[in-house]
Parts: structure tokens; C-alpha cells; sequence
């Protein structure tokens, strides 16, 4: 399968917020990386209203209805809404389709009355089991393809998805501060799945002449860092979340290899390193994103952005009007200063501003400023010839990083994780073959339900 | 790309400024069971079978699993101190788990539990990771787990339930919309006329609705589980449960 081995952009300083090197032109007028940066707002239904379709439907409406009525009150030029769905819109194809069948029909009044720019991103849920079932051909598997169809057939713009593959490997490793198991589950099982995936996708997505969208390792390295957590947090090491980070970049961007186009999925808080490689528009999260989950890079994570997302956010009254609404305002304001910046000619100061707020907080920022992505970027294309040797490059190149820079503060307990981490990394197999044959036994023995098949091994 | 020379004031590094403990030498009576003590400690499961198998050449299965026991204490006592983080705990519960297993086998029975507890991913949730931490948890602190995985029917829950008669059950979900499952399951066991701790936790699962519906209690993180069982075992109602451990 053909692999990036050259960067799109000639430094990490070239990239900034809002302009890409390959934009995307879809929905009502709606260009992602074309010189300006757009609000994505993803609204979460209530509990409870997911008891029938038609309740579902109709509290899609109405978060809708309430995001694109606050653009037009407050004068945004455009917003993307992604519908992240939940179970039962995928488990249920029909419940997806429709929803998004509702969404275009408010954008396209929206856009007829006022001209507002607008699309939809549909990301159906990947509800697979890796370790019960047959991840390639399974009834999970059937549901998620037919609810692309209907989403992609009902008006969908772009086709997203966060998809799960070697996750019970990797579920395993994190909690034992298992690198070799995290390069297995994420760089070499999520890699061939995400391949396996992302070629059906993007037929589909062809087929209605939608936009094959983003990919995000979500259900693997976003464990890892919410289980980092805080500063005051001992679930997981800062240090090692940061390499399972690395590790997550060249599996994601397998997808872009099989044909997705992007805007990236907004919590793959690996797509600068994505962007600097493949040169693609990238969604992205992080202050704004708080009423989902916190992080330590929220103004770092906005520096190369194309559109700024809330990750999720339950629909609820607020004083300032409901959820879908406010947020809306909230993205909305961010992306304003970011474009006025643009405007004025001033994009590479306030991307500097962010990434100095943040860079030396903690170690996710540190390995995601765009300096240091663009180093892994580099690793990654250097080491094209098989998924795991450009995986263990990326967190290689991680640790060294790390371990290089005086600045960046770390408990003493980190430095040794770092240590040993590094360590396990350096000592690995360098063929691809001869790690898959060690890692195979050793995970069959521990990770009940483990099926190589699964992967085409 | 511009960088500054001086980041203070812009955020505060307050973990580097907390004062760590250390792990103390927990002493055994001879070198065979100090390195039985010293693969949990150290969590070292590539090990920790041979140390054993040594151990049970000239010692009593017992003593062996008290020793396994001993540094499991000691691993506790380094995780809540915060020297030690959940990985290091793990490892250590996987080597003593595993310890007791080949100690068992020599005894040719199992050892006595301290109670059951069915655990389980709500119904349409795949994000079983906080489960598992909890059923390692519960596992190395003596409890039968008995899993009954992801994605989960409320009808298998409440059969589950009616089956093995648990001190405990609890329930994981990552999204709200999934979460519902719980409400329904305690209508269907309360239905039934069972009445026992029904502990649910993880993601988006909140104080507020758990406590909204009978036998539920709000778990904050797996951590707690064991402890949520030492009550549930002592006789702890769910009502009782829910005024210590909420609110």
C-alpha cells in the first residue's frame, strides 16, 4: 500500500491556522482550509431521547435549528455540524439517515434565506468488538456501512469515523505501561484496520459524491491522555500518553492514504503531525472543548487548525440560551479573532501566542507543537516500509524529544517511564514480520478474545 | 516561529512541587519469600512464576499467598500515597493473581473469596476499559468478578443478577445516551424484589442520575470498587451506600 514519504509543507512554520495545503470544497459553499477557519459545532441529543427515532429526530432538529438561528443573530459566516452519532443511529441506519436528512433540509433553508455557509459531517459510531466478533465481516460492521449509505444518500457532506481496531490490545497495554502492545494495537492492528476500513468508506463516499472525511485514533490515544489527566492525576504516565500520541499519527493517517480528504476528526489531537505530513485541512479541539473533557494544550491544539470544534456537548438551557446555541457563539467568537488575524495579516503571531501558552505545560502540547510534530512528521515519512517500523519511528522520535529539551519540566517518575520507555522502544525488532511474530503469542495469551484474523494475520 | 525564554506566569507546575513518598522495604522472613514479596512489589510477571514455583518447594501454599498478599499491601500503600500509578498497580495485581493461581493449584482447591460482584458495560457501549480496571482491582483485593463484558442486555444483567446472587453489582457506561440501560435495569431488579448495591460510574455518568433511581450509587472511579465492596460485603444496604459514598 502506498505511504507518504515526503512532508507537504518545507518547515513547520509555513503551516498556520486556516489555510491548507490541499483544501476541501463541500456542503453549502463551505471551503475547509482555503484561507479562513470555521466553527464545527457537535451537539449531543439528551438522555432519554434516544428512546425512539422519532424523538431522536426531533431533538436533532432542534439543536440544529438553535446552532444555525444563533450564527444568523450573531453574523458568523458559517458553521459545520458534525452529527456524532450515538448508538442508536448507527445500530439503527435509518435513525442516521434521517437525522441527517433533517439536518440538510434546516441548512439548506438557512443558506436560501440568509446565505449561510454550512455542511454536515456524519460520523457513524464503530460499535465493532474486536475481541467477540469478526471485525471484517460481522452484523456491527454491516450496520456502520449501511448507515454511511444512508447518511452520504440523505445529504451528508463529509463521511467521518473513529474507528476501533486493535483497541483491545491496546486497552490491555496502556494500563500496564506496555509500549510494545501499544505499538502492536495502535501502529501495527489499528494501522491494517483503519486500511480495511477507510477503502470501503471511501467507495461509499464516492458513490454519493460525498467527501470521504476524517479518521481519529480517539478510542486508543485519547484513552491514554484522558487517563493522564491532570497534574495531580496517577492513572496513566504523562510521558508515555505522549508517545502512545506519536504512535496514533501514522496510523491515522492511513486513512488519508486510502483516499480520505479530510477535515480530520476534531479530537484526533494527532492531525498537526497529519496536517505537516499530508497537508490536509484539519479539525480541532481543545479550550473549547472543555465541556467534554480537559486537556493541557487548549490554545496549542488551535495553532495549524482549519476548523475549531467543542468535541460534544449535551443539549441543555443555559442563561445564555441552550447549548447548541451558546457554543455555537463560543466557536464562533474564537475562529473570528483567528480570521482577524488572518485579515490583518497577523495569522503566524497569534499562532505563536498559542503555541507558547502551551507548549511547555505538559508533554502532549510539547510533542504537538508544530516544531516538534513536524519532527515526527519527518521520522514517520523516513520510515515508510511497513506500518509498525514508521509507528515505532514516530515514538522514537517522541521520546527524544522529550528527553532533548530542558524546558519541559517532569517528575522524576516521568524522566524513569521516559527512560524505560525509550529503552523497550530502542530494544524492538526492526522488521515488521519479526515484531508481529513475537507480539502475536504474547497477546493471545493475555488478551482474552484476541484474533489475529481479525487483521488479515 | 517565535519562542519565549520565560514561561512563568503563564501556568504553575503545582505536581512538582508536592513531595512524593517512598516505597520502604517490606521485609520477609528469608530470601525465598522476599523475592516472592518483591516480584509483586515490583509488578514483575515474567518472573513471578518461577519465584513462586521456588517458593512452594519448602513452603506452604498459604504462606506463599500471604506473601503475595504482603506485597499487594505494599503496592496499595505506594498507589495511594501517589508514588506509585495505576500501571505499576496493575502489573502488581496481574503477578499476584497469578501467583495465588499456581499456589491454588498446589493446594488443589481455590481460595475463599471475600464475595461476588457482576460487573458490566452498559447496552450498546463498547468502552469497557474502566470495567476492566475495576475487575483487576476487585480481583487483587480478593473478590470472584464475574464479567459479563461489553454491550450488555438488560436482560442479562438482571438473569446475571438472579443467577449468582452478588453482594454488589455494578455497571460502566462512557456515553449518556447509553447510560439509560442502568435506570432500566434497577426497575427490573427492584421489580423482582432484589434489592442490592448497584454502582455505576465512567465518562459522562453523573452523581445526579444515578442517585435519580433506586439501588443506584454514583462510583467516581474504578478505584473505589473495592472499597464499594468491602461494604457491600459487611451488609451495607444500597441506601447506606449511597449516603457514604455520594451526596
Amino acid at each position: 500500500m502506498a505511504k507518504y514519504t515526503s512532508m507537504a509543507y518545507k518547515s513547520a512554520d509555513e503551516m498556520v491556522f486556516g489555510t491548507a495545503k490541499y483544501p476541501v470544497k463541500y456542503g453549502r459553499d463551505f471551503v475547509a482550509g482555503g484561507g479562513f477557519v470555521y466553527p464545527e459545532l457537535v451537539p449531543h441529543p439528551r438522555p432519554g431521547s434516544e428512546e425512539s427515532k422519532k424523538s431522536l429526530v426531533r431533538e436533532y432538529e432542534k439543536m440544529v435549528n438553535d446552532a444555525l438561528e444563533r450564527c444568523v443573530q450573531i453574523g458568523l459566516p458559517g458553521l459545520q455540524i458534525e452529527l456524532e452519532h450515538v448508538y442508536q443511529m448507527t445500530r439503527h441506519p435509518d435513525w442516521g439517515g434521517e437525522i441527517a436528512a433533517a439536518t440538510k433540509r434546516i441548512m439548506d433553508d438557512y443558506y436560501q434565506k440568509y446565505g449561510l455557509k454550512s455542511a454536515i459531517r456524519a460520523t457513524p459510531a464503530d460499535y465493532r468488538k474486536p475481541d467477540e466478533e469478526n471485525i471484517r465481516d460481522g452484523d456491527a460492521l454491516k450496520n456502520i456501512l449501511a448507515t454511511f449509505e444512508a447518511s452520504a444518500a440523505a445529504g451528508a457532506d463529509n463521511l467521518s469515523i473513529e474507528s476501533m481496531g486493535g483497541k483491545e490490545i491496546t486497552d490491555y497495554a496502556i494500563v500496564r505501561q506496555d509500549i510494545r502492545g501499544v505499538l502492536f494495537g495502535i501502529g501495527v492492528l489499528g494501522s491494517r484496520d483503519v486500511e480495511f476500513l477507510w477503502k470501503k468508506i471511501v467507495e461509499i463516499a464516492n458513490k454519493y459524491g460525498a467527501t470521504p472525511g476524517g479518521e481519529t485514533d480517539c478510542a486508543q490515544a485519547n484513552v491514554a491522555m484522558f487517563m493522564a489527566g491532570g497534574f495531580l492525576d496517577k492513572s496513566v504516565p504523562h510521558t508515555f500518553a505522549a508517545i502512545c500520541r506519536a504512535i496514533a499519527a501514522p496510523r491515522t493517517l492511513v486513512a488519508y492514504e486510502q483516499g480520505a480528504k479530510g477535515p480530520t476528526k476534531d479530537c484526533g489531537y494527532e492531525d498537526t503531525i497529519i496536517k505537516a505530513i499530508a497537508g490536509i485541512p484539519i479539525s480541532m479541539e481543545g479550550k473549547t472543548c472543555a465541556c467534554a473533557h480537559s486537556d493541557l494544550l487548549g490554545n496549542l491544539v488551535a495553532a495549524v487548525c482549519d476548523l475549531w470544534s467543542n468535541e460534544a456537548v449535551e443539549y441543555h438551557d443555559m442563561f445564555g440560551g441552550t447549548t447548541a446555541a451558546v457554543f455555537t457563539e463560543i466557536l464562533g467568537y474564537d475562529v473570528a479573532l483567528m480570521n482577524t488575524a488572518i485579515k490583518m495579516g497577523k495569522a503566524k503571531d497569534l499562532r505563536d501566542m498559542m503555541i507558547n501558552s502551551d507548549k511547555y505545560r505538559d508533554t502532549h502540547g510539547f510533542i504537538l507543537s508544530p516544531d516538534n510534530a513536524y519532527e515526527i512528521g519527518k521520522a514517520i515519512v523516513s520510515n515508510a516500509e511497513s506500518y509498525y517500523s514508521r509507528a515505532r519511528a514516530a515514538a522514537i522520535k517522541a521520546a527524544e524529544l522529550m528527553r532533548g529539551d530542558a524546558r519541559l519540566l517532569l517528575s522524576d517518575f516521568e524522566k524513569e517511564v521516559l527512560e524505560s520507555t525509550y529503552k523497550t522502544l530502542l530494544s524492538l525488532p526492526d522488521k515488521e514480520d519479526d515484531f508481529i511474530a513475537e507480539c502475536i503469542p504474547i497477546y493471545q495469551k493475555h488478551v482474552r478474545g484476541f484474533k489475529p484474523a481479525n487483521y488479515g494475520l | 516561529m517565535y519562542f519565549l525564554d520565560d514561561y512563568s506566569g503563564i501556568f504553575v507546575r503545582y505536581d512538582l512541587k508536592r513531595e512524593r513518598g517512598e516505597a520502604r522495604a517490606v521485609a520477609a522472613e528469608d530470601e525465598v519469600m522476599q523475592n516472592v514479596i518483591q516480584c509483586v512489589v515490583e509488578g514483575d510477571t515474567d518472573n513471578i512464576g518461577a519465584v513462586v514455583r521456588k517458593a512452594l518447594e519448602t513452603k506452604d501454599p498459604m504462606d506463599v499467598i500471604n506473601a503475595l498478599v504482603k506485597g499487594m499491601n505494599e503496592v496499595s500503600r505506594l498507589w495511594d500515597e501517589g508514588v506509585y500509578y495505576l500501571p505499576q498497580t496493575i502489573l502488581s495485581s496481574d503477578a499476584m493473581l497469578e501467583g495465588i493461581e499456581i499456589c491454588e493449584e498446589k493446594m488443589g482447591k481455590a481460595l475463599a473469596k471475600k464475595g461476588v460482584v457482576i460487573t458490566h458495560t452498559a447496552e450498546g457501549d463498547i468502552h469497557d476499559l474502566g470495567q476492566k480496571i475495576a475487575n483487576a482491582l476487585l480481583r487483587a483485593n480478593g473478590y470472584q468478578v464475574i464479567d459479563l463484558g461489553k454491550d450488555v442486555p438488560v436482560d442479562d444483567v438482571v438473569a446475571a443478577v438472579k443467577q449468582h446472587k452478588p453482594a454488589m453489582v455494578t455497571g460502566t457506561a462512557l456515553m449518556t445516551t447509553t447510560m439509560t440501560a442502568f435506570e432500566r435495569i434497577s426497575k427490573r431488579l427492584v421489580r423482582e424484589g432484589i434489592s442490592l448495591p448497584f454502582v455505576c460510574g465512567g465518562g459522562a455518568v453523573s452523581e445526579e442520575y444515578v442517585t435519580s433511581f433506586d439501588l443506584g450509587i454514583w462510583g467516581k472511579d474504578a478505584s473505589q470498587a473495592p472499597l464499594m465492596a468491602a461494604d457491600a460485603v459487611s451488609g451495607k444496604d444500597w441506601r447506606q451506600m449511597r449516603e457514604k459514598w455520594n451526596g
